[in-house]
This record gives structure tokens, C-alpha cells and sequence, in this order.
């Protein structure tokens, strides 16, 4: 045996389908060999063209040959890479999990950016997966960890995130390849080379500490302007920010005099607030109920449908978003569906409930598809939106009002009564049942008027307690936030990840 | 398949001397031609379609040598093309992904193992097993034994992985039999090079053909012949091969000080078992090992004498077989006690896990558990124990500063994926029927079985969806829905599937996505793809035959029309004509599509010609996070991002960049009436004059209409 100090570096590249992984991975080899090295590089690319997470391992042995071959692996080995990329922050997290990043070994050059799994996708709400953990793991576990918006880089050098990914490993200054020999690995790659090129200076420049580092966006944006004085003189300091966003939403949903009934009832929460010490947390209480408030005061109708899509704003941003330049015509297809249900949303009670008593069991929607950019098309929805002064009448308007109305009586009377500030939190939950559209829609106002019947204006209920119904209302509000078709599928009680065959009862 | 092997296609034109750098699946396929085949077949399939991909584009190549290559209808064909072995002095090739292909492949190779071979073959096995297979996890050792052909499974550098294939074919001529050589995935894309020969022009071939034909009946698997032929095996092919694998030493023995141990390994795993004696400390960067080595490059038929005297003198010997059962530790086993050598402790599957890969870390588990069994003079157990514990140790502070797993990415459908809309009204239509029974098949759209959709029942084999219906499809009380791609269809559903679905009048509906490719193996060609080369020129068609045969409901349905999939799906379930009905769902393969697009877009584009640009979109004010269109979809392209409403904390849903346009998310809001925000937007590059005049005057006309705010606004 032959104690030799050199060793192979090691080099695990995490990325998923379509980023040029592979890519990455030829430069490497090709770098290396022109550095007078032998190397070895695998792959796992089954699943890489279909979006799936892959792995590219390249091992380098940064000594000139002597005839005899070194042994490199095929596998990479926990606690065994010298170099570990990402591509992406959960697939850093990823390569963390697997040990595949030790703190007396692996350099951890990473891009801060997300790419959602399905899983994390397909929740209603908010089913992302705590990346800022990675973040704050990432320099406990690593020797060194570079972390950075690569896709942002990448996009600024209109070329493939692999590039940027490639620069920042050698700007690491560990990579035992020279800039030159990478640089050179790069051209030889044809004709998209140049914009590479771009983006592997940029991340060079980035994790060689060349570029000024990134600043961080703090989570508040400019703040906003005073809409409205009452909120200044009326409401407490901290609550400011929000309710001059929520006034001026509702002063753009409808007018000021419905911006005003909304501090109305702001002042009503508050009131309940200030009363079970509201004051010790920020008024947590009034804040979340006045943020929900204003966005159920502000539903989704076919007026506002229309009015939000024939916006000035909005036709530049569908520009920017499809990258055309001046001159290019853009052409808007938008896709709507309205039934019955909508029509008859708009229109006043007198004619709206005999529509709907007829539209029952009639499930009439019109597929359109509206070429919003033409003047028929803009001009038809504009028009609908122009009926935003008659929405005061509509049987809509009308209901949610008194909805409202019930909700607010109902965190009123509750919260007085117990002086228990969770279950006043609780109550103002169930307004984010009020959302969506169509089904989405139907299905939560059901859940809503089961919870008011069952919980809310039931006496019997809170007979055991706030304690208790407290958590009947969380009960149900989790469950009618659930989507049926989002319920976990049942497993295989030895099989760990195996789903069991549901069999289906004959029709 | 549009993609072109050009680069890969020169590597296979390398002399003597040359050296041939790239992938260790391409150098078995120079290696096939520096071996002198007359023919190769297979079928496609990771790990081994490069091997396909690259001769289909080599045909100067083959010409030259006059080697036939055959990209056939299913591994059965490739295996029963090895039949041209039997009779005559041909070497020929096969390759396909294993063990499915293997399974597939076994009837013939059965039969091909018992007639025994004159010419060389060689059957290439990508062993598809481990992370980032995509199969069942089963060994294709088990085949070897039983039908009696011989495994290589080399040490994964490219010189090796070239000298087994080239051997491989001495050994099965000097032993009449047919050779399997195993690649894992990872092998089969290796980087590496080798000193390469010169192609050999085989002595028979299309260039010289062989013209008459050789009658022995000994070859024919009927009586008496099939008892001679298995006793041929065991009595004289068996020894043959034996002597020869000993005489040219395809095994290897590496010593090494620490003589009262051993192990012996699979020549496949040599490099992982290095690694981990590298990491405790028992051998250099160039392997040379402290501990004596035996690795196996044939793993069937072990040579008796060679396993005795390895281990005759030793206290204990690790066996490092992946897979299971594990045939090779229960074989050593037995040849030591025949040999009355009973000093050895025989250590193995106790000490690595039964099942499953066997990655760095296992093995390193593995050879560390081992080391401080049998405790060799100067290792030292602490140092091998704190070898293992540091890995558990990064592994469990990584666990804790997650705090949770971090979210598993499987593979779904690509962006603009024909097959995601099928399955969006497939979602639609199961929730409408209270649930459906979906016999499933082999190909990209095995995804609809995962989230979002997670639709898909069963999935038995490549074509074989129809056929697993067969058994519910009667004792369900409703009707059945089978899901084929044409890839499955001409694989095996064909005969297996459609022809006995209505020989015996099933009442199911097969829907067979029409995408033009077997796309999950790397897009090849099939029979019916369109626009095929003038070489592979083919009339045939899936709708044509499928009349032929006499299927009456019979609708072909655009893939990205989502209400009109959901109606014809609908129609199908409820339509009172009882047989099989059929829904061709349409839509070619956006791989392939985008593949051949994109150079003529580009070039229209630079001529200064008209071209829209279409993508979706999602407005974000409109938008409450219901995500019901992202269960109906799961595209990579709909995603979710912080809410620019700050009164609003949940993400709000968006399209990224990577929208090809392709229909689905508008269909989709339409068909399942989910929400008003999605627009399609279509940017008009190289406008004409009309296209100027009119958007400036729909420019006017709006800002006029619209209100001054909406003026400057609209203008911007």
C-alpha cells in the first residue's frame, strides 16, 4: 500500500431535470482534462429531463499522471464530498440530509432560490416547506457555505442556472481547476457559450466575493401613503400600516363611504381587543380580524373580475411577463366561465333569487374565451365593471353584509363573554372560509353557515367552555379548509411509503 | 427522435491506439463492433438506450462493417434475434433494461440457452436497479441460473467493461453459450476512456452472407433434444466455461498483507469497496489494498477451485453481494463445505442488509462491521468505529437543524407534456363517477399515479394494462379504464391486450396515448410514428390497425382539450354499445415537438417572418390560493410565489417562465370552472403592417374608452 497525501476531489452536483446538470458535469471533465487530470464522472439522469431531483458525481485527482490510474468511486460518500452544488435551496437541503455536507470537508455552494415540489404546490394555502432552516443550517454543517440567488444571476445573463452554478464553484476557490481551464471547458461548448460564458462570470464574481453582496429584501414594502386620516387618528400606531393598505383596497374595491363602514367595524374588534389586553401582543387580534375583514369586504364578483382585468397596469405587466419588446403586438385570451350563480350574484334580490330558484339543479356556465386586448372584448368587460356603483344593491352585496354582520356580532358576543382572546382569534379565523370562486366558494360558505348554526349562535355550545369550543372551531375550520382530494392517502402499515390499493365498492 | 448522436457516432469510428473518451455504455458499443458482430438488436430503456440511440445514427458505420442493427418490438424480439447464434458462426448482441426486459426476454432466452449457441452472444443487461431506477427492484442474476447462461458483472472502468465484452464472446463460443454482461446505471454512464482496436469486419455478415442453411435437429427443443440439450449444459458446456474463465483469469485476485481475511466481491461494486477501505484507512488512492481481494467479473459460474484457494487459509471472509437472494454467498458456502474447508467464517448477508442498494455508506457499514468481527492484526477497532459514527453523527445534526424532511421530488410529466390534460379529465371524470378503476401500463404516463393525480390502480408490465383489466374488468359492476401508451401498445398490448379484449368481447375502454415515441426510454421511434425517415419509411398506424381488428367505438381526442377528453371519457363509461372502446388520445410528445420546432421558429424568426409566442398566465390579484388548478395540473411551470398583496399571507399561484403555452391551465379552468385568473397571451414577433395599424388603433379606441387614468396606464 502506498501512503499518498493526494487524494481525488470530490464533486456532487444536486439539480433537477432541464437546468443542465449534465452540462455542468461535462465541463468538469473537460476542464479537468485539459488541467492534465484524470477524472471520472456518473450520473443518476433517468428522471433528469422529467423535473425530477438528480445527481451528477465527478471525482478529480489534481495530480499529474504517472501511468498508474487512481481507484475513484461511481457513488459518492457521506461525509465524503470536498465540493457539494445545488442548483436549487431544497436540494441543498437535500444533500444536508444525506450527509453529504460535513463541517471538516465540503465547501457548499448553493442557490437561495425555490422550485416548489408538487407536494408543497397542491395544499390549499400555504404548504411550502421552511427553506430558511437550510439557510440558517447550511454554515453550521458545511466548512464553508456560498449562498446566493443563482436563477436571478442566471436570468441577468439570459442562459441556464448550470452556468452560474459552475462559476460559483470555482469562484469558491476550491475547485482544483484554473478560471482558464474552466472558462476554455465552457467555449468548447458551442454556440450557447457566450451567454454561459456571462453567467459563469457573474457567479464567480458572487461567491469570489468580487460582487457586492446581495442585499437582503426586507419582507415590507415602501410604505404606504396616508389613505385616510381617520386611521391616523383614530387607531393605534401599530395597526397604521395595515389598515391604510386595507382602506385603500376597499377605496379601490368600491368607495370611501365603504372604506369608512370598514373602520367601523375595525373599531368594533378593537374595542373586544383592547378588553382581553390586546394591547400586550399588538393587537393581534384586531390586526388579523381586520385583515381578513377587508379582504371579504373586497370578494371576488364578476364587477371586480372585470375591472381588475381591463386595468392599464395589467396590460403592462402581461407585457412584461411574455417578454415582448416595443412593437410587439400582445394579444390577452382571458379565460372565463361565468354560471348562473354569478350572473345572479349581481344582480338584486328580487330577480336574483327567482334566477337561482330556476338555475337549481341547472348547472349553466358560459366557457368563454375573451380576447380582452380587442376593443369588443375590452369593451364588454368594461362595462361590466362600470356597474360597481349598483354592487350596494346586489344580492351578493346583501348577504355578505349580513354575514359580516353576524360574524362580527357573533366574536363580539363571544369574546366579551369569555374575555379569551384565542377563541376570539378563533372566530375571526372563519372568515377565510369566504373566498374563492365557484365550488371553492360554495363549499365554504356551507362550512361557514354549519359553523354560525352548530357553533357560534348555538347557547348549548359554549356550555363547556371557551377551552372547548375553541377547539370544535379549529376542528372544523381545518377540516373545511382541507381539500377532500389533498386528504394524505392511507398506508401501508409495514410498507412505509407504499399506498394501499383502495377497492372500490361495484356501482 | 430528433436528437442527434453525431459526436458519439465519430467515437465508434476509433483505430488502434486511439483513445475513446466518454461514456462506459457507448464503449461497450465500440467495443461490439472491435469484437467483429454481424448483428445487434434490442429494446430501448434506461440505462442502456444510448447504446440503441447511437448505432440507429451510425448507419455509414455499420454499412462499412456490414453489421445489422435492429431496434425490435419488444426484448423478446431482441433475445429470439440471438437465434441467428444458434446455427451459424455469428456473433450477435442484444441490450435492453433489466430485469423487466430480462422478464420480457425470457421465453426465447430459454430457449436460446438450451439449444446452445456456435456464434458469440452476448445479451448487454442495464441493471436498473437502485436509486434512480424506475422498475422493480429484483436481480437478473436469477435468470443466469436458471437457463445456465454466464454473467459478467466487471469492475466499472471502461478497459474492463471493453475487455468482458470481447471476452465475453470467446467465452460463450468456447462454451457454446449464451453470456450476460451486467452494467448498473451508474456504469453504464461512467466517464472514462480506453485504448481502443480497430473494428473487426465480421466474417459473415450482409456483406458475405452465409447463403446456405445448417440443419442439426440436436438444436431443436423437442424430444429427445431438449433432455440432451440440458444434459449438454451440465456436461460439457459448464467445464468448458469454467476452463476458460480460469485460463484467462476474468477474475481478479488482489493481496494484500492482512492474509487471515478476504473478501469477495462483485466486480461491479470493486470501486465502492475500495472507497470504503480508503476511508478506514486499508488501502491507497490506487486500490492497492491492505486486505486480500477476490472480484468476481464473472459472478455465474463461480470457479470451485479458484473460491477454495482464496479462502482455504483464511479466518473469515466477507461476501459483498448486492441483491438477493443472494445466490453468490450461498454458493460459496456450499463450494467450501464440498471442499471440506470449514476454517473460514463465511461472513455476508448478516453483516450488509439483504435487500436493496448497496451504496458508500452501506458497504462502508458493512466492511466496518466485518473489521471489528474478525479484529485483523494493526487495524485498529476505534478508528473503524469512529469511521461509522461520524457519518451517523452528520446525518442526525442534519436531521435536527431541518428540523423535517426536506419535500421528495419524484419525476412527473414534462412542461406542455399531450399526456398531463388526459389526465386532468381523467381526475374530473373519476370524481364525477364516484371513483374508477384504472388499470395502468409502463411509460411517462405511469406519473399519473402519483400526486397530483395519483390515478392508477394497478400496473403489471409493459403493454400489459389491458390484459390486467381482463380480471376486474368482469367483477367490478362498472366499466373499467385502461390506460396504454403506443409504446405498450406495440410492445405487447397489441396481441395480449386488443386482440383478446375483443376476441373475448370485454366491455372496458382502453384509452391509448398517441404520442408518437416511447418516450420515458429517450423518444425512439416507433411503428408509428410520424415523419419517420425515408429508411424507416412505415405505413403502419395505431387507428387503422386498431379498425382492422374490428373495434366499432372507436374517438380520437386532442390531448390538450380537456372538456373534449372528459366528454369522450364520459361517452365511453356511458355509451350502451358493449366491447372494447377506444379513445386515441393525441398529442405528440413535447420533447420531440419542441426538438423539431425550435430550429424552424428560430429560422423564421431571423427571416424577419410572423410568429406568435404563446404562454399562460395567472392574474395575481384574482387569485385566492385554493390551488385547485394546481391538483388538476402539477405542470412545473404552475407554481406558487409570495403574494404581492401584503394583506393577503398566503402565496398566491403563478406561471413561471417555462410555460410553453400549451393549453392545459385555460382548459382546465373551463372544464372544471375553477377561476377566472388565467389569460393566454400571445406576443406577435415580426408583426406585419396590419398587425401595427390594428393594435395602434385598439390602443386608441381603449384608452378612450377606458377613462383617463387608464390612458397613461394602458400606454406604458
Amino acid at each position: 500500500m502506498n501512503e499518498q497525501a493526494v487524494r481525488p476531489f470530490t464533486i456532487l452536483v444536486a439539480a433537477l431535470g432541464g437546468e443542465g446538470g449534465g452540462m455542468l458535469a461535462d465541463w468538469l471533465v473537460d476542464a479537468a482534462i485539459h488541467e492534465g487530470f484524470t477524472v471520472q464522472s456518473t450520473s443518476i439522469p433517468g428522471v433528469s429531463q422529467r423535473t425530477g431531483a438528480t445527481t451528477y458525481y465527478v471525482e478529480i485527482f489534481p495530480a499529474p499522471s504517472t501511468g498508474r490510474l487512481p481507484v475513484m468511486a461511481l457513488v459518492p460518500s457521506p461525509g465524503g464530498i470536498d465540493l457539494m452544488a445545488a442548483s436549487e435551496l431544497v436540494e441543498a437541503g437535500r444533500a444536508m440530509q444525506n450527509a453529504f455536507v460535513v463541517a471538516d470537508r465540503t465547501t457548499l455552494v448553493a442557490s437561495t432560490h425555490r422550485i416548489y415540489a408538487t407536494s408543497e404546490k397542491m395544499v390549499p394555502g400555504d404548504g411550502r416547506y421552511a427553506a430558511e432552516r437550510i439557510i440558517s443550517a447550511a454554515p453550521q454543517l458545511a466548512q464553508r457555505a456560498i449562498l446566493f440567488d443563482m436563477l436571478r444571476l442566471a436570468q441577468e445573463a439570459g442562459t441556464v442556472i448550470n452556468a452560474v452554478l459552475f462559476g460559483a464553484m470555482a469562484g469558491s476557490g476550491v475547485l482544483p481547476l484554473s478560471v482558464a481551464a474552466c472558462e476554455a471547458a465552457i467555449g468548447r461548448g458551442g454556440k450557447a457559450s457566450a451567454a454561459s460564458l456571462r453567467g459563469f462570470r457573474l457567479g464567480f464574481a458572487q461567491a469570489a466575493g468580487e460582487a457586492a453582496r446581495p442585499v437582503l429584501r426586507s419582507g415590507a414594502g415602501a410604505a404606504m401613503a396616508n389613505v385616510d386620516d381617520r386611521v391616523h387618528r383614530e387607531f393605534p400606531g401599530v395597526l397604521h400600516e395595515l389598515l391604510d393598505r386595507a382602506v385603500a383596497r376597499l377605496l379601490d374595491y368600491q368607495d370611501a363611504a365603504y372604506a369608512g363602514r370598514f373602520l367601523d367595524r375595525v373599531h368594533q374588534i378593537l374595542a373586544v381587543d383592547r378588553e382581553t389586553e390586546g394591547g400586550a401582543d399588538g393587537f393581534q387580534l384586531t390586526r388579523e380580524a381586520a385583515r381578513l375583514l377587508s379582504l371579504w369586504m373586497s370578494y371576488e364578483d364578476v364587477i371586480r373580475v372585470a375591472d381588475l382585468k381591463t386595468r392599464g397596469r395589467r396590460f403592462a405587466r402581461v407585457r412584461a411577463e411574455a417578454l415582448a419588446e416595443t412593437g410587439q403586438p400582445v394579444v390577452i385570451v382571458d379565460y372565463l366561465k361565468p354560471g348562473i350563480v354569478e350572473v345572479a350574484d349581481i344582480l338584486p334580490p328580487g330577480l336574483a333569487d327567482p334566477l337561482r330558484r330556476w338555475a337549481r339543479g341547472r348547472p349553466l356556465a358560459f366557457a368563454l374565451r375573451l380576447k380582452t386586448s380587442s376593443i369588443a372584448g375590452f369593451l364588454s368587460l368594461r362595462l361590466l365593471a362600470l356597474l360597481k356603483p349598483w354592487r350596494r344593491k346586489s344580492s351578493r352585496f346583501l348577504m355578505e353584509e349580513a354575514t359580516i354582520e353576524r360574524w362580527l356580532a357573533a366574536l363580539k358576543r363571544l369574546g366579551y363573554a369569555s374575555l379569551d382572546r384565542g377563541l376570539a382569534l378563533e372566530i375571526a379565523q372563519c372568515a377565510r372560509l369566504v373566498r374563492g370562486y365557484g365550488e371553492t366558494q360554495r363549499r365554504g360558505r356551507q362550512a361557514l353557515e354549519k359553523i354560525f348554526t352548530t357553533l357560534l349562535e348555538n347557547e348549548a355550545a359554549a356550555g363547556p367552555g371557551p377551552v372547548h369550543l375553541k377547539q370544535a372551531i379549529r376542528g372544523a375550520l381545518t377540516a373545511a379548509l382541507a381539500d377532500p382530494d389533498c386528504a394524505p392517502p392511507p398506508v401501508v402499515a409495514s410498507g412505509g411509503k407504499d399506498r394501499t390499493v383502495v377497492w372500490l365498492k361495484a356501482g | 427522435m430528433e436528437r442527434s448522436f453525431k459526436t458519439e457516432v465519430d467515437k465508434l469510428r476509433l483505430g488502434q491506439g486511439q483513445t475513446f473518451t466518454g461514456e462506459g455504455i457507448l464503449a461497450v458499443t465500440k467495443a461490439l463492433l472491435q469484437s467483429g458482430v454481424s448483428y445487434v438488436g434490442g429494446y430501448q430503456g434506461a440505462p442502456v438506450s444510448h447504446l440503441m440511440d447511437v448505432l440507429a445514427d451510425a448507419e455509414d458505420v455499420l454499412r462499412e462493417l456490414g453489421v445489422h442493427f435492429e431496434a425490435c418490438g419488444n426484448e423478446a424480439g431482441a433475445a429470439a434475434m440471438l437465434g441467428a447464434s444458434i446455427n451459424y458462426p455469428l456473433r450477435g448482441a442484444a441490450t435492453w433494461k433489466s430485469v423487466v426486459g430480462t422478464n420480457v426476454a425470457s421465453d426465447a432466452l430459454s430457449n436460446l440457452s438450451s439449444a446452445g449457441v456456435i456464434g458469440g452472444a452476448l445479451i448487454i443487461l442495464g441493471e436498473d436497479y437502485g436509486e434512480g431506477a424506475s422498475i422493480i427492484q429484483e436481480r437478473s442474476h436469477s435468470f443466469a441460473l436458471k437457463s445456465q447462461m454466464w454473467l459478467l458483472d466487471p469492475r466499472p472502468n471502461l478497459p474492463m467493461i471493453v475487455r468482458m465484452v470481447e471476452q465475453g464472446f470467446e467465452l460463450s463460443e468456447a462454451s457454446n453459450t449464451p453470456v450476460m454482461l451486467e452494467l448498473r446505471i451508474r456504469a453504464c454512464h461512467v466517464h472514462g476512456s480506453f485504448e481502443c482496436r480497430d473494428n473487426l469486419k465480421p466474417t459473415f455478415s450482409r456483406l458475405n452472407p452465409i447463403g446456405k442453411p445448417a440443419f442439426n435437429i440436436a438444436r431443436i427443443p423437442l424430444p429427445p433434444a431438449n433432455y440432451s440439450q440440458e444434459k449438454h449444459k451440465i456436461e460439457v458446456r459448464m467445464p468448458e466455461a469454467l476452463k476458460f474463465i480460469r485460463d484467462n483469469k476474468l477474475n481478479e485476485f488482489f493481496p494484500g498483507e492482512l492474509s487471515g481475511i478476504g473478501i469477495i466481491l462483485q466486480g461491479g461494486l470493486y470501486n465502492t469497496v475500495i472507497r470504503a477501505l480508503q476511508q478506514l484507512g486499508l488501502a491507497d488512492v490506487y486500490g492497492d489494498s491492505r486486505v486480500p481481494l477476490y472480484v468476481l467479473n464473472v459472478t455465474y459460474p463461480l470457479i470451485p477451485d479458484e473460491v477454495s484457494r482464496f479462502c482455504s487459509a483464511k479466518r473469515a471472509v466477507l461476501i459483498v453481494e448486492e441483491g438477493q437472494p443472494a445466490h453468490l454467498e450461498e454458493n460459496i458456502n456450499s463450494i467450501l463445505r464440498r471442499a471440506d474447508i470449514n476454517g473460514p467464517q463465511v461472513l455476508g448477508k448478516d453483516l450488509l442488509p439483504m435487500a436493496g442498494e448497496y451504496t458508500a455508506e452501506v458497504v462502508l457499514g458493512g466492511i466496518g462491521r466485518f473489521l471489528n468481527l474478525a479484529l485483523p492484526d494493526g487495524v485498529d477497532p476505534e478508528r473503524v468505529e469512529a469511521v461509522l459514527e461520524g457519518v451517523v453523527r452528520a446525518r442526525s445534526r442534519a436531521a435536527e437543524l431541518l428540523g423535517s424532511p426536506v419535500p421528495v421530488r419524484p419525476p412527473g410529466f414534462c412542461i406542455g407534456c399531450p399526456e398531463r390534460p388526459v389526465f386532468s379529465a381523467l381526475k374530473l371524470v373519476d370524481k364525477e363517477q364516484g371513483g374508477i378503476h384504472i388499470s395502468s401500463d409502463i411509460g411517462c404516463h405511469t406519473f399519473s399515479t402519483l400526486p397530483p393525480f395519483n390515478l392508477g390502480n394497478t400496473v403489471l408490465g409493459y403493454g400489459l394494462s389491458l390484459a390486467a383489466a381482463a380480471g376486474i374488468s368482469p367483477n367490478f359492476g362498472k366499466r373499467v379504464v385502461t390506460v396504454m401508451g403506443d409504446g405498450g401498445f406495440w410492445h405487447n398490448g397489441l396481441s395480449s391486450g386488443v386482440a383478446n379484449a375483443l376476441f373475448r368481447n370485454d366491455d372496458g375502454v382502453l384509452i391509448i396515448m398517441e404520442n408518437g415515441y416511447t418516450s420515458a426510454t429517450g423518444t425512439q421511434n416507433l411503428p408509428s410514428t410520424p415523419g419517420l425517415t425515408a429508411r424507416e419509411g412505415s405505413p403502419i398506424n395505431i387507428e387503422s390497425t386498431l379498425r382492422a381488428l374490428g373495434v366499432k367505438w372507436l374517438m380520437r381526442v386532442d390531448d390538450y382539450r380537456v372538456g373534449k377528453v372528459a366528454d369522450a371519457l364520459r361517452l365511453a363509461l356511458g355509451t350502451k354499445v358493449k366491447g372494447l372502446k377506444v379513445i386515441i388520445a393525441d398529442g405528440e410528445c413535447m420533447l420531440e415537438r419542441s426538438r423539431r420546432t425550435r430550429p424552424i421558429i428560430a429560422a423564421k424568426l431571423k427571416a424577419g417572418e410572423r410568429v406568435v409566442r404563446t404562454r399562460f398566465g395567472i392574474d395575481e390579484d384574482m387569485c385566492t390560493g385554493d390551488r385547485s388548478c394546481i391538483r388538476l395540473s402539477g405542470c412545473p411551470a404552475l407554481t406558487i410565489k409570495e403574494n404581492p398583496e401584503p394583506l393577503r399571507t398566503e402565496p398566491v399561484t403563478t406561471i413561471n417562465g417555462g410555460c410553453v403555452g400549451c393549453g392545459l391551465c385555460g382548459e382546465a379552468a373551463h372544464a372544471a370552472a375553477l377561476c377566472p385568473s388565467f389569460y393566454r397571451s400571445e406576443v406577435i414577433q415580426n408583426p406585419g403592417w396590419w398587425d401595427r395599424i390594428a393594435h395602434g388603433l385598439r390602443l386608441k379606441v381603449i384608452a378612450a374608452l377606458a377613462g383617463r387614468g387608464r390612458i397613461r396606464e394602458a400606454q406604458e
